[in-house]
């Protein structure tokens, strides 16, 4: 089941995976220019390294320059160059997960098509089958090959967002769509640019479907003249220091990704983590959530990743396809492990196994719905995240690169009239101003963005009121929406807007994993996760009131109204008149460490910055001007929280290695003969060494209200959720923080192997 | 007898330009005069550069400056945000909006940071606050983006707003409303109660500032402007005194990014207009010898300034400067009209080492202190001005016109070192990293040039500043081009200086608007007079008479449904329909110039974004091309010997090159590849298979029409 076999793993039901075999189906009279100097000079590959960089940073400026879309210029789109068999030398730092199809889309296109229609010199490929190559259908990739000496080279290739391609909510969100016939068009690889000529035909079939066929087409040649330069510029690059040279230049860098991320993993020990994430609402209004699970398996220089324990897909739009799954994977790895190679990351898919199983959430099957699932990309991304982070934090040369998960992402779309009877529906793209995570040194950045996606930005607000018949009445750092902790995850931002000149408009809200209900970016080592965000809308309020007296509202609840409408994670279309207000709440990162353990002083400052609530530093933090016991206190309740039953009395003899800091709070160590985890402050025996840390420790469960700002799920989902604390008995640090569905096992975050 | 004095003030040193003129017909003659800078007090080493470039003309400080011009590009704005010793400032912002400069629009400020930043998120962070929360106040009021108020601006709750900043010890206050481009009624009443309260705080308002559409870029902009405005008021306050006692009585014209010269009146009020200007004025002067003289015989040039620490690129189209209406501090992003030049960490300085196993030549730079390793005043880590003498290229007994001696064996330890795990020798490693040096440069030229949607091909190299003669052929070799200039030789070195004296005034208003087609041409007429008489006042106030004012009118265009802006001359008079139409078939040309066919979806229509005029006058009557350039000692043999070179590229054994004395190579002589022309300030690399030619203006012209 786990290893691709080509019959099942078609991309036919079954994502496309390519067997290990699969350049034996690539038709033989397709020459590929495998031929690599044997010496490079090492002044050749710097200066080849930083042109490739270069180009491919012009490749993305192509694009936006031509297309002068409001989408692209946000960055939703991310550009690669490939090697002849699809090795990605040079990813951009947009969204990471963006152009994970290429490598899929492109060996789909070799095993396939390179008999008939066959690949040559000029073509250009276009797809958005989320069983191949695309995250979702409205992310197009267009693929050229790259052809040096008559023999295929490499590939050039980008992903892009696209305003509309069909299905039955205009955007390509469609949060009712039972299955994919609801979604936009699918198409599977087809060659759309022929020997350099555009099939005019191909080009009309694709811009059928679509809303808006105009501005799609324009989008179309941006991103085919982005590919075109690519090729050029390479194939220029090859002109002058030979392609084998070049060639020798990628492989190099291919190899040093590897080399780098092999090294990096061996700083780790063996083990197993796991991370369980929930996603909300497969429908609109059916008030329940769903399961996914995400493991690594990390041995010597290897990891394997499996998505075991997740459930079997249902109808609606809470599944993702395996590539945006494995986008989500490498995405993250990406920006935590392989910065210094600057995204090059063909070198560590060869150090990755998936054990996907097909048919559930993250790996679902042909035809499930798509397209309105693609936020959550960001729930696995955030999942992949804390697992990183969590090995990471086993390694004292990678602790540093810790970042706890950022938020979820939210996104509301406004559709309907301006009062010159013009449409608009576009996203709100505010999510890429959320708080980042807390690092293991110090805070997250308040909206900062998305680890995911450095660069996304968000608009001016006199940018967002030219585009749209609205008038914004606040939009301001959210105290309180990043996780607590040692170190504080950053803070998101709350908007507030009413219509203005507006002849109708329409709410809808698309919103990744549990972000409306139970949290946005987790805890990390002890850290509390984020809270969940928000979607609301007060009807009828005084606002003209409140502007006649020259005052102006906060937020949404300093001001009287007729009703309070909460819009759940999904929704399909809620009016918004005249003197109505619709808030929407950007979430924090996840906080890291125990929130007693961080320093009173920048608590106090949090406070005076507004950053977070005297509420929250009282119930949270322990802190109180008025009273200077309130930390000890608070330290001392913990010591009713009830001890864990625990079976697993496996034992690891001792080995006479030294400790080892596996976590903030847990070293692994000898003791009487047996290697244990063992507090790290007080040294309280907590399990043997593969045991779960967890099973020594105290735990509670309290109700999600208790995370400071945080709403109350029981708004939206019948599923009851729960916030469970774990803490050393001896010392009652808290150690670790997680939201559960009432009656799951603990999870089991970490298990180390024994050697 | 009359001077154009240039001054241009760097971190080490302040260069003055003087420009004689006089009225027989005879060439201007220049001299350069050089002095330490003297921070804090930067007004001293400005006095010391005048009286020794009046010294080299031979008449006395004053006798200079009584017939003179003295036109200063000021970097006390400069320094003081790089320093952060700036003012205190408060900000007034509609509420609800106050936080704009905490978000910095999330990713968008990591545009221009170096890719590894970008690259690195667990390292990432914000910079500090400009305005420091307890400093924002947020004031109740609104107005829509068609000008409307939709919430009137509460007054009592400003004043108690405005006391609050006054009882917290600001020393300025920024003051940045939404649409205020639109209406910008509520600003200018908060600047009277202000005004009202405390009399004698700097204060600015971003209508005034800069009135583009864009709350965060604009509000940057007015915090940048109050941090600044009290250390230049008092630096320009300190230097006219200094001036006036030294017998000056004309106004002290002031460089502004904007690519102008502005008096300094209003240099105070908008400081923020300094910022940058000194790369701005390199371009200048570059565009003005390329109009005045088609010196390299083109009209599309791309200018490279090499310092020790920066390059900064900038791109002259059709003779004219390529603008932009941005510029960045930091992670900082603001609205300023200004020449697009852009910096990118390459230069002399730049530093070597061994990560990882490859070769890595900057962005960190060893600056001017503690400098190259051969300069021998603490540097330990091997730069490019290093690697240049241990190939040969720099004459290390004639550095700065042998005022700083070279330590080659010095230098030759470092680079080895570096080199060793990767098997390279010193010179080995000094060719690699010039090649990888150079390659940077080329490829930041390239991109800029890209994404300006040019094809480099059709341009020519202008190279200045302490390295523009070293790499300048390199740079040009990379990426195809036939010509590089070295502007009037021994000048290139403090060409910045050069450029201010070169200069116009030059003065820009512009307004914000927000009209969707078909425009009304009412709405359009209603703004120009207004600008128009604006920008005349101001000209006029600086000392400009009416008659030689020339206005232009630009306007700022975009397809309704797509972003990019693009700024086109205006028709002059009256608008009606058929103007307007005019207006955008021009924009559509343009457009399509700029982003390529059929790019633009004019279905959906145009929207018109902002309005501008620019008004230029010139302040002297000097013209570039016919300044006295040196050929002193022209009978004398200019060859003065041959030194051994490493050509990195051609092997690592050295090859000799004949070795020129530059003030000795006339009008009309050349000097064939290899070779390496010598001035006191400047080297200029003429590499095997080019040819040099000194023209007419003094400038050195490499023909690389042979290379392969």
């Amino acid at each position: 089941m786990t290893k691709p076999d080509p019959k099942a793993w078609s991309g036919k039901v079954h994502s496309y995976r390519p067997a290990a075999d699969w350049k034996a189906r690539v038709d033989d009279r397709l020459e590929l220019h495998e031929d690599v100097a044997e010496v490079l000079d090492p002044t050749d590959y710097e200066v080849i390294r930083q042109k490739l960089w270069t180009i491919n940073l012009a490749h993305g400026d192509t694009i936006t320059r031509i297309s002068g879309s409001p989408v692209l210029a946000t960055l939703d789109f991310n550009m690669s160059i490939l090697t002849e068999d699809a090795d990605v030398v040079m990813n951009a730092p947009y969204i990471q997960f963006l152009n994970a199809g290429a490598p899929l889309g492109i060996r789909y296109i070799m095993e396939n098509y390179s008999t008939a229609p066959g690949i040559d010199e000029g073509d250009i490929f276009c797809c958005n089958d989320p069983w191949i190559a695309a995250c979702h259908q409205m992310d197009v990739l267009f693929a050229a090959p790259i052809f040096c000496e008559g023999k295929l080279f490499g590939w050039a290739a980008n992903a892009g967002h696209q305003y509309d391609l069909g299905g039955i909510v205009p955007g390509g969100w469609p949060q009712n769509a039972e299955d994919v016939y609801s979604d936009p068009v699918v198409l599977p690889p087809f060659k759309l640019v022929e020997k350099g000529v555009m099939r005019r035909d191909l080009e009309a079939l694709y811009l059928r479907q679509s809303r808006l066929p105009d501005m799609v087409a324009l989008d179309l040649r941006a991103q085919l003249a982005g590919v075109r330069f690519a090729r050029e510029q390479i194939v220029q690059l090859c002109g002058r220091f030979g392609a084998a040279t070049v060639k020798a230049a990628m492989r190099q860098m291919v190899d040093q990704a590897q080399e780098s991320f092999r090294k990096k993993l061996l700083s780790i020990p063996d083990g197993t983590w796991t991370e369980t994430r929930y996603i909300d609402e497969p429908m609109p209004f059916s008030r329940t959530t769903q399961r996914t699970q995400l493991s690594v398996t990390k041995k010597g220089d290897r990891l394997t990743i499996s998505n075991a324990g997740t459930d079997a897909q249902t109808p609606g739009t809470n599944g993702i396809p395996f590539v945006t799954w494995a986008g989500s994977i490498t995405g993250i790895i990406s920006v935590s492990m392989l910065y210094e190679q600057l995204f090059a990351y063909g070198g560590c898919e060869r150090q990755i196994d998936y054990e996907a199983t097909p048919g559930t959430l993250t790996c679902v099957d042909y035809p499930a719905a798509v397209s309105g699932g693609i936020l959550h990309a960001v729930t696995m991304m955030n999942a992949m995240q804390a697992v990183l982070s969590r090995m990471m934090a086993a390694s004292e040369e990678l602790k540093g690169d810790i970042v706890a998960p950022c938020a979820e992402f939210m996104l509301p779309v406004l559709i309907g009239f301006n009062d010159r009877g013009e449409y608009f529906g576009q996203a709100i793209l505010d999510g890429f101003a959320c708080g980042s995570g807390a690092r293991s040194f110090g805070d997250g950045v308040d909206t900062g963005g998305p680890n995911f996606s450095p660069l996304s930005m968000i608009l001016n607000t006199e940018q967002l009121e030219q585009w749209y018949p609205i008038l914004c009445l606040y939009r301001r750092s959210d105290p309180d929406s990043g996780g607590a902790g040692k170190w504080r995850g950053g803070n998101g931002l709350r908007l507030g807007i009413t219509p203005y000149r507006a002849q109708s408009m329409d709410i809808v809200t698309n919103t990744g994993g549990q972000g409306a209900t139970s949290q946005n970016g987790q805890g990390l080592l002890g850290g509390l996760p984020s809270p969940a965000s928000h979607y609301v809308i007060r009807k009828g309020t005084e606002l003209a009131t409140l502007m006649a007296g020259k005052r102006l509202p906060q937020t949404a609840f300093d001001i009287a109204a007729e009703e309070t409408l909460w819009l759940g994670p999904k929704s399909n279309g809620t009016p918004l008149s005249k003197g109505d207000i619709f808030e929407f709440r950007v979430g924090g990162g996840g906080g890291y460490g125990d929130p007693l353990d961080r320093d009173p002083q920048l608590v106090a400052r949090d406070i005076e910055l507004g950053a977070i609530s005297p509420d929250a530093a009282r119930n949270v933090y322990g802190f109180d001007p008025e009273d200077s016991n309130a930390r000890s206190r608070l330290r001392e309740s913990r010591g009713k929280w009830r001890k864990l039953e625990t079976s697993d009395e496996t034992r690891v003899l001792a080995t006479g290695e030294p400790d080892l800091a596996i976590h903030e709070y847990v070293v692994a160590t000898d003791r009487n003969g047996e290697r244990v985890l063992a507090c790290a402050k007080c040294g309280e025996r907590l399990a043997g060494f593969s045991g779960s840390y967890k099973d020594g420790a105290l735990v509670t469960e309290v109700a999600i209200t208790t995370i400071p700002s945080a709403p109350d799920p029981a708004r939206y989902i019948d599923d009851e959720m729960v916030l469970r604390l774990f803490a050393c008995p001896g010392c009652l640090t808290q150690v670790s923080a997680d939201i559960a569905r009432a009656g799951e096992p603990v999870f089991e975050e970490m298990r180390l192997a024994a050697t | 007898m009359r001077f154009i004095v240039g001054v241009d003030i760097g971190g080490t040193f302040t260069d003055c330009v003087a420009l004689k003129t006089s009225d027989d017909g005879s060439p201007p003659e220049v001299r350069i005069g050089k002095a330490s800078s003297t921070p804090p007090d930067f007004q001293t080493g400005f006095i010391n550069s005048l009286r020794t470039a009046a010294e080299m003309h031979g008449v006395s400080l004053q006798d200079m400056l009584a017939n003179a011009q003295v036109y200063h590009g000021c970097t006390v704005g400069t320094n003081a945000l790089v320093e952060h010793k700036t003012a205190k400032v408060g900000l007034l912002a509609s509420r609800g909006h106050s936080d704009t400069t905490f978000i910095m629009k999330a990713g968008s400020r990591l545009k221009y940071m170096p890719a590894k930043y970008i690259a690195h998120v667990a390292a990432q962070t914000k910079p500090e606050p400009l305005v420091s929360k307890d400093l924002c106040e947020g004031i109740d009021e609104r107005i829509t983006f068609d000008g409307r108020v939709f919430a009137e601006l509460n007054e009592d709750t400003a004043r108690a707003a405005i006391r609050r900043l006054v009882d917290k010890g600001v020393e300025a206050i920024a003051i940045s409303l939404i649409w205020s481009t639109a209406n910008d009624a509520h600003e200018k009443r908060l600047r009277e109660l202000v005004r009202e309260i405390a009399p004698d705080l700097f204060v600015c308002i971003s209508s005034e500032i800069s009135p583009r559409v864009g709350e965060y870029e604009r509000t940057i902009a007015t915090i940048v402007n109050a941090l600044i405005g009290p250390p230049m008021r008092n630096y320009l306050d300190a230097l006219e005194v200094d001036l006036e006692q030294n017998g000056y009585t004309r106004s002290l014209q002031i460089m502004s990014c904007a690519g102008g010269l502005i008096d300094s009146d209003h240099a105070a009020e908008a400081p923020v207009l300094t910022v940058g200007s000194g790369p701005v004025a390199g371009l200048i002067g570059a565009a003005s010898l390329a109009k005045t003289a088609e010196v390299g015989g083109g009209r599309n040039v791309i200018t490279a300034d090499i310092g020790g620490t920066t390059l900064d690129v900038g791109t002259i189209y059709d003779g004219k400067p390529v603008r932009r209406p941005t510029a960045s501090y930091g992670q900082f992003e603001y609205f300023v009209p200004t020449l697009d030049v852009r910096s990118v960490g390459a230069g002399g300085g730049s530093i070597i080492r061994n990560e990882t196993g490859i070769l890595k030549v900057g962005p960190d730079s060893a600056g001017a202190r503690p400098g190259p390793v051969c300069f021998n005043r603490g540097g330990t880590q091997p730069t490019v001005t290093d690697a240049a003498v241990v190939l040969g290229i720099l004459d290390p007994a004639y550095f700065f016109g042998g005022q700083i001696t070279l330590d080659v064996a010095g230098a030759e330890a470092a680079l080895a070192q570096v080199g060793e795990p990767l098997g390279l020798d010193a010179r080995e490693t000094a060719a690699a990293a010039i090649q990888i040096i150079n390659n940077q440069m080329a490829d930041s030229i390239w991109l800029t040039l890209t994404q300006q949607g040019h094809d480099p091909r059709e341009f020519i190299l202008y190279g200045f500043g302490g390295g523009g003669g070293v790499h300048g052929a390199a740079i040009a070799r990379e990426l195809g081009l036939k010509t590089v200039v070295v502007p009037m030789s021994n000048l290139a070195a403090g060409w910045s200086a050069f450029g201010i004296s070169a200069s116009e005034a030059l003065v820009t208003e512009q307004t914000g608007m927000g009209l969707a087609s078909p425009f009304d041409p009412a709405a359009i007429n209603a703004e120009w007079p207004a600008l128009e008489e604006r920008v005349r006042q101001k000209l006029i106030k600086q000392g400009v008479a009416p008659k030689d004012i020339v206005l232009k009118r630009f306007a700022e265009l975009r397809y309704s449904l797509q972003i990019n802006q693009v700024e086109v001359p205006a028709p002059d008079g009256e608008y009606d329909a058929g103007t307007v139409e005019t207006l955008v078939q021009t924009f559509e040309t343009e457009y399509e110039r700029l982003y390529g066919k059929g790019s633009g979806f004019a279905a959906a229509g145009f929207g018109l974004t902002g309005l501008s005029v620019h008004g230029t006058a010139r302040l002297s009557d000097l013209t570039v091309g016919e300044i006295a350039h040196g050929d002193e000692n022209a009978n004398a043999d200019p060859v003065k010997g041959t030194r051994d070179i490493i050509w990195y590229g051609r092997g690592k054994e050295p090859e000799p090159a004949r070795i020129y004395e530059g003030p000795r190579l006339g009008v009309g002589s050349t000097a064939s590849g290899p070779a390496i022309i010598e001035y006191s300030d400047t080297t200029v690399v003429v590499p095997h298979d080019c040819t040099a030619r000194i023209d007419t203006t003094g400038s050195v012209v490499i023909d690389l029409h042979d290379v392969a």
